[in-house]
């Protein structure tokens, strides 16, 4: 039953993008192909991150279990390439205004799922081998979408002109929250030696806390006028 | 969604043609692609013995296989793949195994042998001719320990031994959530071989005196024999013969390099393959030699033919015959001369003349002097060990096993049969001097029996020996995997003719209608064992993401709740005015 169990993870990856499509009201304003040209920005954008991480930054040959605080460090500062591929999402795009995060954020986070989790889930789901690392896998692109949709809002609205002076600081701090992420998680890893279902608990708390701010942020951004 | 989805597919099938191939195909392409393996644990496997012998097959006839493993206290086991451990190995398990229609059965070989206990070592050695002598259609593994082979072991034993003792809410319970593992080995179904070649090897050393000298024919198998033949190493048989004959042949052509010790016998040294196997090697040589060749130094005038045969150990010496010696025959002063020396230089040693007659009924020919026998060659057999039907001679057991209390001499000897390099020396000396008194006649002349020739230069080597076993069990020599460009027979040839003339392969070849010997393929295979988990857990694990794909959809549906919750509490000004 082993491709029962992919269609079980490709569910639980899938379906909540499908839900929050479906429920955000964007199929009323034809946002299908803006999300693909998002998905297609965000390809465009990896591959630069790629090929500048390739250039610039030697590969690390160090000890095994020592972690390159700094290295790592510098490799998250480049992950700004996504908050200005966002942007750029969100400018070109037409459309009204807080509909452009939703349609960046889903763009943006289909295209992540698809192109980094399909192919493992779809190798090594399909296979005879039972591993708990593709439902883990499966609910990591969940809390992606939630964080995506979070980075989006704040890029939107930090590029606001009427953003008022008090929350300039509390944007810019969520905003190196959302890039740094990724490395923080790894420090957690590294620091506590955690089990693989605890990371996933602490990714989840931590964009939750984020998304949260960002909500508060936005709405009293947006009613504020 | 769905359909603003199809509008865009339909535009681009119906515009760009080029698209839909770069769509289409990797896609169909990645749906048909074939899995790759990725296992919990891959190790390799040794299959047991798979031969014919004169039509009559042995051993274990399937090698494939593709089934979940389980312990001996599973209650049901056909079909499934029976882990054994070697220290909780008993006949009777595996026969229930086999009685239930097992799939496979894996046994689990402990990394360090020689720290296994006596009796289980000796209990094994005497299984190890019942287990091949039941022909089974079930595969029969043999795999070496290692951690993760153990820990599946364990997980498997306690998922087994549970399912017996627990109630029917548990059982289910247990089932669902358990850990179980996929055997699957990876290669095709076994065959024959066909044009098998075995090789044997001869030389000699030519006496001086002109035409019509006696020959004296020194023989030693060098193939191995065990119940898997990738683990079968045969140290002490028979490696120890082996290690003898070549330690005689370098002895002896340094005699004869001298013009004074130059004897006038003919001294022919046959290495022979398939020696396990009903001495299918000798049986051709003689064939070709007495029946296909005109002249040929066993036609005119043997002596008599001594066979090596596991000598490595012990301290006893047994000189096996089919017919004893009459007086006056040279046969007879071999045996004479080798009580003399056992009495004089070895009182250790207890040395017997043991009487077989050749039953030509029996399945198998009891030592390879009876196939000299049949001939009418007066042959004998030396060896340490009363009998022929000693399981020590055919084991997987019999290794050389150098592990660090033994080689500093500080722990116990090994538990199973193995070669003790002081008493082959001590064995490979008797037999020197024995056949250096025939050969110059030393006791006619009046040489005492202390005399000792091979002392000083002449001294039988102790690390050549130790060297030439420690090479020799450095690989599996089983008959089914020494072919005729294997390293083993090219280096013997070489050792051969450092010291020996003429030396030349001979090469048996079963016959096409009515083959005296069959080998089979497939006795290495790589086992992958993948984690799995039964099918129940699937559904279990469906239903649980359908729940929570459930509170997902609830939750987005009510998102506008938390939004307006939000905003109430960021505006709490516009209440008060």
């Amino acid at each position: 039953m082993t491709l029962f169990h992919f269609g079980n993870c490709f569910a639980l990856a899938y379906f909540p993008y499908f839900i929050t499509y479906k429920c955000s009201g964007l199929s009323e304003y034809n946002a299908f192909w803006k999300c693909v040209q998002a998905g297609a920005t965000y390809l465009f954008v990896q591959l630069c991150k790629m090929l500048f991480l390739a250039t610039f930054f030697p590969t690390w040959e160090g000890g095994a279990g020592a972690y390159d605080f700094v290295g790592e460090f510098m490799k998250s500062t480049v992950d700004l390439a996504d908050l200005l591929g966002l942007h750029l999402v969100m400018s070109r795009n037409a459309g009204k205004g807080e509909y452009k995060i939703m349609v960046a954020a889903m763009g943006w986070a289909t295209a992540e799922l698809v192109m980094s989790r399909f192919l493992p889930l779809w190798v090594g789901a399909r296979g005879i081998e039972f591993d708990w690392k593709y439902i883990q896998m499966s609910f990591d692109s969940n809390i992606s979408l939630v964080h995506y949709i979070a980075m989006a809002a704040v890029v939107w609205m930090f590029t606001r002109y009427d953003l008022p002076k008090t929350f300039r600081l509390p944007v810019t701090v969520l905003l190196a929250l959302c890039v740094y992420k990724a490395f923080l998680i790894e420090l957690f890893v590294h620091v506590f030696m955690l089990g693989s279902w605890t990371v996933l608990l602490v990714k989840a708390i931590l964009t939750g806390a984020v998304s949260l701010c960002s909500l508060f942020l936005f709405v009293s951004l947006v009613h504020s006028n | 969604m769905f359909e603003e989805a199809s509008e865009v597919f339909d535009n681009m099938f119906k515009s760009s043609f080029p698209l839909t191939f770069i769509v289409f195909i990797p896609a169909v392409l990645i749906l048909v692609s074939p899995l790759p393996a990725e296992a919990a644990h891959e190790f390799t496997v040794y299959r047991m013995q798979q031969y014919d012998l004169q039509g009559q097959p042995y051993g274990t006839r399937n090698a494939i296989l593709n089934t979940e493993a389980r312990t001996v206290e599973a209650e049901v086991l056909s079909r499934r793949c029976v882990i054994m451990r070697l220290a909780d190995f008993s006949y009777d398990q595996y026969q229930k195994a086999l009685r239930q229609s097992a799939g496979a059965v894996v046994i689990i070989l402990p990394k360090n042998m020689s720290a296994m206990p006596q009796d289980i070592v000796q209990q094994f050695m005497e299984l190890e001719p019942e287990m091949l002598a039941m022909e089974t259609i079930v595969p029969v593994y043999f795999a070496e320990e290692d951690d993760e082979l153990l820990s599946i072991y364990t997980q498997t034993l306690t998922s087994s031994s549970s399912q017996s003792s627990l109630s029917a809410a548990e059982v289910l319970l247990h089932t669902a959530t358990a850990n179980g593992f996929q055997m699957v080995t990876s290669g095709a179904q076994s065959k024959a071989i066909s044009d098998w070649a075995i090789t044997s090897l001869e030389g000699r050393l030519t006496g001086v005196g002109g035409e019509d000298l006696p020959t004296i024919v020194v023989v030693a198998h060098y193939d191995t024999f065990g119940v898997a033949p990738w683990l079968s190493y045969g140290a002490d048989s028979n490696g120890s013969g082996v290690s003898m004959l070549l330690e005689l042949a370098r002895l002896f052509s340094k005699l004869y390099t001298y013009k004074r010790t130059h004897a006038a016998y003919n001294l022919l040294f046959f290495v022979s393959g398939g020696g396990k196997f009903n001495y299918q090697g000798t049986k051709r040589w003689l064939e070709d030699n007495l029946d296909h060749t005109d002249s040929s130094l066993l036609q005119d005038n043997v002596a008599f033919v001594l066979c090596l045969d596991t000598l490595g150990n012990g301290d006893s010496l047994y000189l096996h015959v089919s017919k004893p010696p009459k007086e006056g025959t040279p046969q007879y002063s071999l045996l004479k001369e080798l009580e003399t020396v056992v009495a004089s230089q070895h009182p250790e040693v207890k040395f017997s003349m043991v009487h077989k007659k050749i039953n030509l009924a029996d399945d198998m020919l009891a030592w390879e002097h009876e196939r000299f026998g049949i001939r009418r060659l007066p042959a004998f057999t030396l060896s340490h060990l009363p009998s022929h039907r000693s399981a020590q001679r055919s084991s997987i057991m019999d290794v050389r096993s150098v592990s660090p209390s033994s080689r500093h001499g500080a722990g116990e000897p090994p538990a199973g049969p193995h070669v003790d390099v002081s008493k082959l020396s001590r064995n490979a000396k008797v037999v020197a001097e024995a056949l250096a008194r025939v050969i110059y006649n030393l006791t006619e002349k009046g040489a005492s029996g202390d005399l000792q020739i091979f002392t000083e230069q002449m001294q039988v080597q102790e690390e050549h020996l130790s060297a030439v076993v420690d090479w020799l069990t450095a690989q599996p020599r089983a008959a089914q995997l020494v072919d005729k460009d294997s390293s083993v027979v090219s280096t013997l040839e070489y050792h051969l003719s450092r010291y020996l003339k003429d030396v030349k392969r001979h090469y048996v070849k079963a016959d096409k209608r009515d083959p005296e010997f069959v080998f089979y393929d497939q006795l290495k295979q790589t086992m992958n064992a993948y984690r799995v988990k039964p099918a129940i857990f699937d559904l279990l694990l469906a239903l649980c993401i359908a729940a929570y794909l459930g509170m997902m959809y609830l939750a987005i549906q009510n998102f506008g709740l938390l939004y307006s919750v939000v905003r109430r509490i960021t505006q709490p000004k516009a209440k008060v005015h």
